[in-house]
């Protein structure tokens, strides 16, 4: 297991290697650069522009920028933001607590839903309560996430009034006790909560529904029930096992996809997250800004991927990576 | 991310449409200096003035380093300038200067300062601050800042020193028209706080977004409250601010202001419908659903006149050779037909301006025939010609420069046969050049031009335009102000931005090097008159030549909540009337 771990390290750095570079050269392939927007404001002056370029060295070979990114890169120095003037490092954790507490929560809700759910659906093949649940299943995941925000806010905002119209916090939020603030926050995280559980929530739950199905059809099932289990016991302590397998590796994606945020929907409903900051990065080209994100995002699916396969290991004893 | 807009813009519509028995409600006008003075009231302490702010939130609280306005809209609260602009007039007025004057040279400056005046920490503002800013921050070569530019002609730098407390002497390498503009643009910062941190190099990241208020120290009414990161800025109350008003009761009236950050453009509108804000930027799209509920919402539509941004169109003139290639930048003949003044004003004469404002500005919005609209005031020519929609005239100028339909296609040719037919380029995304630019080629083709349309990146466009200069026609846009004098870098042939044919080593033409001359002289010019007869003689030369066809400027509106006293919209009093932030109140 251990040289397992280490072996996959191993290929795991290779694989950031040749992440950080294909990023690197897209985002220098793009034409022009962050000053660029500069020359077009007649107060600035070429030789600032000139100035600033070479402060960021800009003019030199892209390998060599490359190489000099690449070098700090490994020492834990992401290098610095030309639009806030600060380093990477600071500029993300700004807004990492914000996406981690929505994906977390979007997660937990999610899982803790889909899951009884979809063994609801399997169990209850094709009687109503599954034909429904496949039917809203559908629905959730043909509604583009911008889509199901809008919807959202113009029921539980516009028309009932009933929740806030985006951001993070109210405007009294500061006068607040402890126990309002958790409230206050708690209100604003509903729909983007909603919205993000609405699409995984979809998915998860039919591909836990078509596990279990398979599952139950197999011999060991009918010989679990033939000697006399509780239902309850052949559906959770040996389908479910079984079934779950599946699950992990999805939860190693959505683990990764927690950190890189939700750029629509984050816009729609003002949420200071991850995701528009890294769109308005790329659209800037605030090269170490979005270097950082892409690097971060990288490690993370590197990350989850191995989670998911040492938890696998763990979960499943027929698994073995010796 | 179009659609986006589009469905939240249907909802808005909707929630719009609901309640339409608003009775009939008007536009109105910007007030005058006038009014504001006999109509300024004695306010009320306490409130809450809520504003909302686009995109990402603010980069930076450094009023020096950062000069975008993503931080310029906190700062201008926070810090002050020695001068002041008047809100109607354009014309210097004392802030943190009382009075200053200059020798009979006009290079030498005496300024003197306020005594009364102190920081928001309690420590007094004297001149050892004036020169601190300028001398250690300004002119430091390792700290970020685009003033520096400005204050350096030719590489000679200001002489800025301390007579006494509160008098600074500056001295200057040339006479400057506009150096009592740039000594209020520029925000003065305590010495006593961030000397050590220019010593120690991280003045650049001073101020950042992890401020305590006790890091942001200024003179201004306003002070750094709190910032939640993308979610609001929050300024309170200075309680040691300098002015009083006639009552004696301190200023400022507001305990704090708030922008909620919003990144998106139909909520910002949105959130000034429901009531959440109390000033709002109108964009055209937002006039039809916003006007009838003035009653109702309890606002109040102002109108401020024409935008200072400006769209034209502009033809290459550049005669230069690609170093690389050997090939001319544009081809030869193409060259030309834009160099002939008749073309340029052809294309003017072309385009129907109105039609423009009727379909893409819906209806809110003026045509525009030079650089300068009647709301700059005092620098306006309205003299200018007014290039009116008139195709049969745009014909018969381009048939005396020898473009005539010969092979009756519908496109006129020139001597050698060249069918008249040419690239236009605008930066794509954005929505109202790709609609003006649609038009712009379908008036042109009524005349016999034929116009591909072209949107590529922003950042493609301008290195097309200031390096590679492989381009024919382009459809841009520049931010413009009341005062000419910043316009050097578009108007002078030595320019960055002269557009139409950058850098050039000796002015191409006789009116080029006119327009050099005027804008040499009127930076040095301190009468105020005579430099607007320089300028109204630029705008004569511009509007007769044509290098950039100007179309249309967009109506300024702006919404005002009822609930606001002493809020007077001012023609050149910022994006949001807050040029007296001291004295809104909350009634």
């Amino acid at each position: 297991m251990t040289s397992f771990i280490i072996r996959r390290l191993l290929i795991g750095l290779l694989l950031l290697w040749g992440a950080s570079l294909m990023g690197f050269s897209i985002m220098k392939a793009a034409p022009g650069d962050y000053f660029d927007r500069l020359r077009m404001d007649p107060r600035v002056s070429q030789e600032f522009i000139e100035q600033l370029r070479q402060r960021y060295r800009l003019d030199d070979h892209v390998l060599i920028q490359y190489g000099a990114w690449l070098w700090r890169f490994v020492q834990l120095d992401f290098g610095e933001s030309f639009e806030y003037m600060l380093p990477v490092n600071k500029v993300i954790g700004s807004r990492l607590v914000n996406t981690l507490v929505l994906n977390l929560l979007a997660i937990a809700f999610t899982w803790a839903i889909a899951i009884p759910i979809g063994i609801y659906a399997a169990v209850r093949q094709y009687s109503l309560g599954d034909k429904i649940l496949s039917a809203l299943a559908f629905v959730g995941m043909s509604l583009p996430s911008f889509f199901s925000a809008l919807l959202l806010l113009y029921i539980f905002s516009a028309v009932l009034g009933w929740l806030p119209t985006g951001g993070l916090t109210s405007l009294d939020h500061d006068e607040l006790s402890f126990g309002g603030k958790l409230a206050d926050y708690a209100k604003h995280l509903v729909i983007p909560v909603s919205v993000l559980s609405l699409m995984a929530l979809a998915g998860l739950q039919r591909i836990t529904r078509g596990n279990m199905l398979e599952v139950l059809r197999q011999q060991y099932i009918t010989t679990a029930r033939a000697k006399g289990l509780s239902e309850r016991r052949v559906i959770y302590k040996h389908a479910l096992r079984n079934a779950v397998n599946p699950l992990i590796t999805i939860f190693g994606y959505q683990f990764a996809a927690m950190f890189s945020g939700a750029a629509l929907l984050e816009i729609i409903i003002n949420y200071p997250g991850l995701g528009s900051l890294m769109l308005t990065a790329i659209r800037s080209q605030d090269q170490f800004l979005v270097m950082g994100g892409f690097m971060m995002g990288a490690i993370m699916l590197l990350v989850g991927n191995l989670l998911a396969e040492i938890l696998l290991a763990v979960v499943d004893p027929r698994i073995s990576y010796s | 991310m179009k659609k986006t807009i589009t469905v939240i813009l249907a909802f808005g519509l909707l929630a719009g449409c609901r309640r339409e028995q608003a009775g009939p409600s008007e536009i109105y006008r910007a007030c005058t200096e006038e009014d504001y003075k006999k109509n300024k009231v004695i306010g009320k302490r306490g409130g809450t003035l809520v504003l909302a702010t686009f995109g990402q939130g603010p980069k930076s609280f450094n009023p020096v380093t950062s000069g975008e306005t993503s931080t310029t809209d906190y700062t201008g609260h926070i810090f002050e300038g020695l001068t002041t602009m008047n809100a109607w007039t354009y014309a210097p007025e004392p802030l943190l200067a009382e009075s200053w004057s200059h020798d009979e040279s006009g290079k030498v400056w005496t300024v003197k300062l306020r005594k009364d005046v102190k920081w928001n920490d309690g420590v007094p503002f004297t001149a050892d601050d004036v020169v601190f800013t300028y001398m250690d921050v300004i002119y430091n070569p390792k700290i970020t800042t685009s003033t520096r530019d400005i204050i350096t002609v030719d590489g000679k730098t200001w002489k800025v020193e301390k007579i006494d407390a509160h008098t600074v002497r500056f001295t200057l390498p040339t006479r400057f028209a506009i150096f009592e503009q740039v000594i209020g643009g520029t925000e003065v910062i305590p010495k006593h706080k961030y000397e050590a941190a220019v010593k120690a190099g991280t003045f650049d990241s001073a101020m950042g977004l992890d401020s305590k208020p006790e890091d942001i120290v200024g003179t201004g009414a306003f002070m750094f409250d709190n910032y939640e990161t993308g979610v609001r800025v929050t300024l309170k109350r200075n309680p040691l601010y300098w002015q009083k008003d006639a009552a004696g009761n301190q200023y400022p009236y507001l305990d704090k202001i708030t922008w909620l950050i919003v990144q998106n453009l139909d909520a910002m509108m949105l959130a000034f419908k429901q009531g959440e804000t109390d000033m709002y930027r109108l964009r055209g799209q937002d006039f039809p659903i916003l006007k009838p509920l003035q009653e109702q919402g309890k606002f109040k539509i102002y109108s401020l006149g024409p935008n200072f941004g400006s769209s034209f169109v502009v033809l290459n003139q550049h005669p230069g050779k690609s170093p690389e290639s050997g090939k001319p930048f544009i081809e030869p003949y193409k060259r030309a037909w834009f160099e002939k003044t008749e073309f340029r004003q052809a294309v003017a004469h072309a385009i129907d301006k109105r039609s423009i404002i009727d379909t893409v500005l819906n209806g809110l919005g003026y045509p525009q025939d030079g650089p300068m609209t009647f709301r700059a005031g005092f620098f306006y020519n309205d003299k200018i010609r007014k290039y009116a929609y008139d195709p049969p005239r745009s014909k018969e100028l381009l048939t005396k420069i020898g473009l005539v339909d010969r092979d009756g296609d519908g496109v006129v040719e020139d001597t050698a046969g060249h069918e008249v037919e040419f690239t236009l380029l605008t930066n794509a995304g954005n929505t109202i050049r790709e609609r003006i630019s649609e038009i712009v080629r379908k008036d042109l083709q009524r005349v016999g031009m034929k116009v591909n349309l072209l949107f590529i990146e922003f950042n493609s466009l301008v290195t097309k335009l200031d390096k590679t200069f492989d381009w024919e026609c382009v459809l841009l846009g520049l931010t413009g102000g009341p005062e000419p004098g910043w316009g050097g870098h578009i108007w002078k042939s030595s320019g960055r931005m002269h557009m139409w044919y950058p850098l050039q080593p000796r002015p191409a033409t006789k009116w080029e090097a006119r327009l050099d001359e005027i804008f040499d002289l009127g930076l040095k010019e301190l009468d105020r008159d005579k430099r607007k007869v320089l300028y109204d003689e630029w705008q004569m030369l511009v509007n007769e030549q044509q290098p950039y066809v100007y179309t249309v400027a967009a109506e300024d509106l702006v919404g005002v909540r009822d609930r606001l006293g002493n809020v007077f919209v001012a023609p050149l009093g910022g994006r949001l009337p807050l040029h007296n932030n001291h004295e809104i109140f909350i009634k």
